[in-house]
């Protein structure tokens, strides 16, 4: 017997004996397919490593094409950077937090800024009253930022900035902020995220239409190649994209492929591939498929390679992917939130073993609320433990070799090869974006997800099964906007009092001629800034040429519903739907929105698609929203309810001044009100105090909340 | 009644209503939405109503965006009635329509309602006409009925407005064909959108094309000329043109009897479509509950009598 049939002998044994203890009659029944449509087997075997397309078995870490490493010695010779996101309120009180960080242990900094100051509006602007400090610091001059770092040497602290739409006057402020502090541009340290591509497909914190958006990113590029050699002008992220509902194929193809999009804008400034593609970084979620994450960081290094070979660059830091990791929001969750920091725990796991260079560990209260202190301390102390007790960093890349996870880190590849090469026929990302195609992918991933997990298709614990009888409460972070509010505005009109106006003019005409004759933005924006141009007015000098970007919304249609074919519990929604129509003359209708500068739609776009698939006729509000303008919405189409999406901490302010709009508009209006998202139990009752119907928590099952919307309209409407 | 009086204060939540009334489905609605339009229409206002429509795509949405908040900076009272094609034929619809008016949804000056189509013919709901008699007698300025251009679409469309026009995007030459036949008929004007950036050249050429095409459309003497042109929505450019043209042509149809013949027999046609619909809701209801019906289907199928037969005698049953 030859040593093949021998093999293949030993594999039907396998076969047969699998069978026996499973009591099945093929071991095929046993494959999985997971939300990329990617097999997994119960067992791999040899020959599963055998012919791979992208992967070559047996590399080395520090060498093309880096599948095991972008270092030689990865986390044996340093281990991963704790980078933990945080900001909030005023920058007084960020900086306070960040200390104390330090000093427990956190190595980098990582800045989250309030949701205006990504949408480029100063603090006293009337259009983000109810988002001033909420998901982030308020950042509105050069002084604010002073604040953030004070005592904080930015000469040797790395500092990575969330920031997307207002990058030119927020990367400004850092700039002269180090500058004043002594320290040179040139010695500078960090991360500007500057990743504009994925805004328009999932976040929707931009400014400026795409084509503007994109020559600024390529006047940062290039402003960073010449002046701030330490710093990575870019971190080009698939985290909200997975966020937003992209399985780990999406996220990973339409990350790299707006890779190639900014690495093409920055050769269009005339600049050589490796002046600026060894500052160029990446950011990926990290989700609870274990093997699936680790698998998507090792293909991604093997594909940027690649991509990176065919533009030509030579030096190695341009051929490596270097990244930063977040463990996933979107995974947390509202009911028995300890259950989180097991979650994270294992996310974290699975981003190390997948080789990260940096990693953000979210705290367990984060489905509710912003983390606070205590929470924040067991996110730190979950890699701190893994660095330090696990043995992990010991050996690089451990689990090479495996049949399973290299097979695995292949087929990702391919599967993402493709999709980058479908972008690629339609001519870029940035022509795919403005097409809305990966927009739509994503959300037809999202709302699969969703229904995944309503059908019980997939388990998620204490949410759909094993939940915890008894909830445990647990204490939040309440920040007082109204008061961050006006210690900005007070801070605002100190700044407008003291700065010489006549420079400031001149440097803002400067700033908008710039914008006009094609001069690198940066330049320009750095003198405006330094002559204490606010954030705002910074990014309105920019608004004056490129004009404000308005996203329209196509929603999905029938990917939810299909999933629930023959469901009892679906059709007994449908049918109270179907009754509602008959007796009043049309379907039940309900306008779903977002308020304030909050741009997170996924969970909008998830309940807007399948309420419509139940058979509610759902109007889309656009972003942006002000309280008044949905209450206008809401009356002209007669709706029978509203329902609001926040996540960024507004339904304090916005919710009760929609309820007031809409009284004005219409005092008998029978509208109802019903609010999801993220929103600590400790204001349940003061939403309801203010005539909310329903409160619906992440984790929420969509049929359910249908039930009870349809029962609470049929209510209202038959009194 | 009460909400009479309040549409014609323009009372915005009252409109809304009315507008739902008519749209309604309960036979109890409609009888009180046949009291309603019976009486807004002894109140005309001054309203133009002006038809948009187009193949998916061209960016209707976006134009009216723009030329809306045109006019509503002209301090011109603007109404919209927009038919969202996108229905999910098993369940309900998304309306996504009002993403793409983001600016003039926000003015005191507009009044914008989305309807789902729900896939009837046309383009059209049911209570479209109704609506616009709402919001004629609520005082608005202008009018605008936006629906998809699907075929046979626009000849309804056409039937509920005073001016007609069909938007179009850069390079659609194919649509020439189309055009020769049915939509010139009723289309009085013509826009080429997304005549800007890259497009500009493309748009132009679209444009002389159309302009070509119609020079082959014989010339009725007692018409206004067709216009073709040329806007880009995201520029805000050309919408003076479009006014203008409204206006032009609006003036010459009325100094022509044009305007009130085409009401008249919009008027006519309306009520001839009353009695289809009431003859069809009548037969549906009553024919299917007729015990008479299955006897007498039998007996064709036993050849006893003809088809005929049995449609003649429910005709004169119920048409007494």
């Amino acid at each position: 017997m030859d040593k093949k049939s021998n093999k293949n002998n030993k594999i039907s044994g396998w076969k047969k004996k699998f069978e026996t203890e499973t009591k099945v009659s093929n071991a095929d029944e046993f494959i999985i397919s997971t939300d990329e449509d990617i097999n997994i087997k119960p067992l791999y075997i040899e020959d599963d490593i055998k012919n791979l397309k992208f992967v070559e078995v047996g590399s080395l870490p520090g060498y093309g094409p880096y599948t095991r490493g972008p270092k030689a010695s990865m986390y044996v010779n340093r281990p991963w950077t704790i980078r933990q996101y945080a900001g909030f309120s005023t920058a007084e009180e960020s900086n306070n937090f960040y200390r104390k960080n330090l000093e427990a242990g956190q190595k980098g900094l990582s800045v989250a800024f309030d949701l205006p100051t990504h949408r480029g509006y100063d603090s006293d602007d009337e259009m983000v009253m109810g988002d001033v400090g909420k998901a982030g610091v308020a950042i509105d001059s050069v002084e604010d930022m002073k604040i953030l770092f004070d005592g904080i040497p930015l000469d040797q602290m790395s500092v990575s900035m969330t920031m997307n739409g207002a990058v030119l006057p927020i990367l400004a402020s850092f700039i002269v902020a180090g500058e004043e502090q002594g320290v040179s541009a040139k010695n500078l340290s960090g991360t500007i995220q500057n990743d504009i591509l994925k805004e328009f497909m999932v976040r929707n914190t931009y400014i400026y239409p795409p084509e503007p958006s994109m020559r600024i990113v390529a006047d940062i590029i290039e402003y960073t190649s010449k002046e701030m050699p330490k710093f990575n002008s870019i971190s080009i992220s698939g985290y909200h994209m997975q966020e937003a509902g992209a399985d780990n194929v999406l996220e990973l193809a339409y990350t790299l492929a707006d890779g190639i999009e900014y690495v093409r804008a920055a050769l269009s400034k005339g600049l050589d591939i490796d002046d600026f593609a060894p500052r160029l970084s990446f950011f990926f979620a990290i989700g609870t498929d274990f093997f699936m994450e680790i698998a998507k960081l090792r293909a991604a290094r093997t594909l940027w390679y690649k991509i990176m070979k065919d533009f030509g660059a030579k030096n190695e830091k341009s051929l490596t992917l270097r990244t930063h990791c977040q463990t996933s929001g979107v995974s947390l969750t509202e009911k028995d939130p300890y259950n989180n920091v097991v979650r994270t725990s294992y996310e974290a796991l699975s981003a190390v073993l997948g080789g990260t260079q940096s990693l953000h560990t979210n705290s367990f209260d984060e489905a509710i609320a912003l983390p606070t202190e205590f929470s924040a301390r067991i996110a730190r102390n979950t890699q701190l433990i893994l660095q330090n007790e696990t043995g992990v960093t010991n050996t690089v890349d451990p689990l090479a070799g495996s049949y399973f996870i290299e097979n695995l880190t292949d087929e990702v590849a391919a599967k993402a090869w493709n999709i980058i090469q479908e972008v690629e026929e339609l001519g870029g990302m940035t022509k795919a974006v403005n097409a809305g195609v990966p927009k739509l992918k994503i959300e037809e991933s999202a709302t699969k997800k969703q229904a995944k997990i309503d059908s019980g298709d997939r388990v998620v614990v204490g949410v759909n099964k094993f939940q915890n009888p008894k909830e445990p409460k647990i204490d939040v972070l309440v920040i007082d906007n109204e008061k961050v509010r006006e210690d900005q505005i007070k801070k605002i009109n100190k700044l407008k009092k003291s700065r010489d106006n006549e420079k400031l003019e001149k440097s803002l005409k400067e700033l908008t001629e710039d914008a006009k004759n094609g001069k690198n933005l940066l330049y320009s924006a750095v003198k405006a800034i330094k002559n204490r141009a606010t954030v705002g007015e910074v990014s309105k000098a920019l608004e004056n040429v490129f004009g404000r970007h308005y996203a329209t919304s196509v929603g999905v249609s029938g990917v939810y519903g299909k999933y629930f074919e023959g469901n009892e519990e679906f059709m007994h929604v449908t049918e109270k739907i179907e009754n509602f129509e008959k007796s009043f003359g049309r379907r039940p209708r309900v306008l779903v929105v977002k308020m304030g500068q909050d741009g997170h739609d996924r969970g909008a776009k998830i309940v807007a698609t399948s309420f419509a698939d139940i058979g509610f006729d759902i109007d889309m509000g656009p972003l942006f929203q002000s309280p008044k303008d949905v209450a206008k919405d809401a009356v002209e189409n007669d709706v029978h309810a509203i329902g609001v999406s926040t996540l960024a901490a507004g339904h304090k302010t916005l919710v009760p001044e929609l309820m007031n709009s809409l009284k004005e508009l219409d005092p008998e209006n029978k509208i109802i009100v019903f609010v999801g998202g993220i929103i600590p139990e400790q204001d349940y009752d003061f939403l309801y105090e203010k005539n909310i119907s329903a409160i619906f928590g992440p984790g929420s099952n969509i049929i359910e909340s249908a039930e009870k919307v349809i029962d609470l309209i049929s209510k209202k409407n038959n009194q | 009644m009460e909400l009479v009086k309040k549409v014609l204060d323009n009372d915005r939540a009252s409109i809304a209503k009315a507008i739902t009334l008519v749209e309604s489905s309960n036979p109890k609605d409609k009888e009180e939405s046949k009291k309603l339009i019976s009486s807004l229409i002894n109140h005309p206002g001054h309203s133009i109503r002006v038809g948009f429509s187009g193949p998916p795509g061209v960016g209707k949405s976006t134009f009216i965006e723009s030329f809306g908040s045109y006019l509503v900076n002209k301090n011109y009272k603007l109404a919209i009635l927009a038919i969202d094609p996108s229905s999910n034929l098993t369940g309900g619809s998304i309306l996504g329509d009002k993403t793409r008016m983001n600016e003039i949804s926000k003015s005191q000056n507009t009044f914008i309602r989305s309807t789902p189509s729900k896939g009837s013919l046309g383009g059209v709901s049911y209570g479209t006409r109704e609506a616009s008699i709402i919001l004629d007698a609520a005082g608005y300025d202008f009018i605008f009925i936006e629906t998809v251009g699907v075929g046979q679409s626009e000849t309804m469309a056409a039937n509920l407005v005073d001016i007609f026009t069909l938007i179009v995007g850069p390079g659609s030459g194919d649509e020439l064909q189309g055009i020769k036949k049915g939509i010139t008929e009723y289309a009085d004007i013509f826009i080429v959108n997304k005549n800007d950036g890259d497009l500009k050249l493309q748009a132009s050429k679209t444009a002389s094309d159309y302009k070509s095409a119609l020079s082959f459309y014989s010339k009725k003497d007692n018409h206004a000329a067709k216009e073709v042109l040329l806007v880009s929505s995201i520029e805000q450019n050309g919408m003076d043109s479009v006014i203008d043209t409204i206006n032009n042509i609006i003036e010459f149809n009325k100094s022509h009897k044009i305007f009130h013949e085409r009401r008249e027999n919009q008027l006519s046609y309306w009520i001839k479509e009353e009695i289809r619909n009431q003859i069809q809701t009548k037969l549906d209801l009553e024919v299917d509950r007729d015990s008479e019906l299955i006897n007498m289907t039998k007996s064709v199928i036993d050849g006893e009598i003809s088809i005929y037969d049995v449609s003649d005698h429910f005709l004169e049953k119920f048409l007494k």
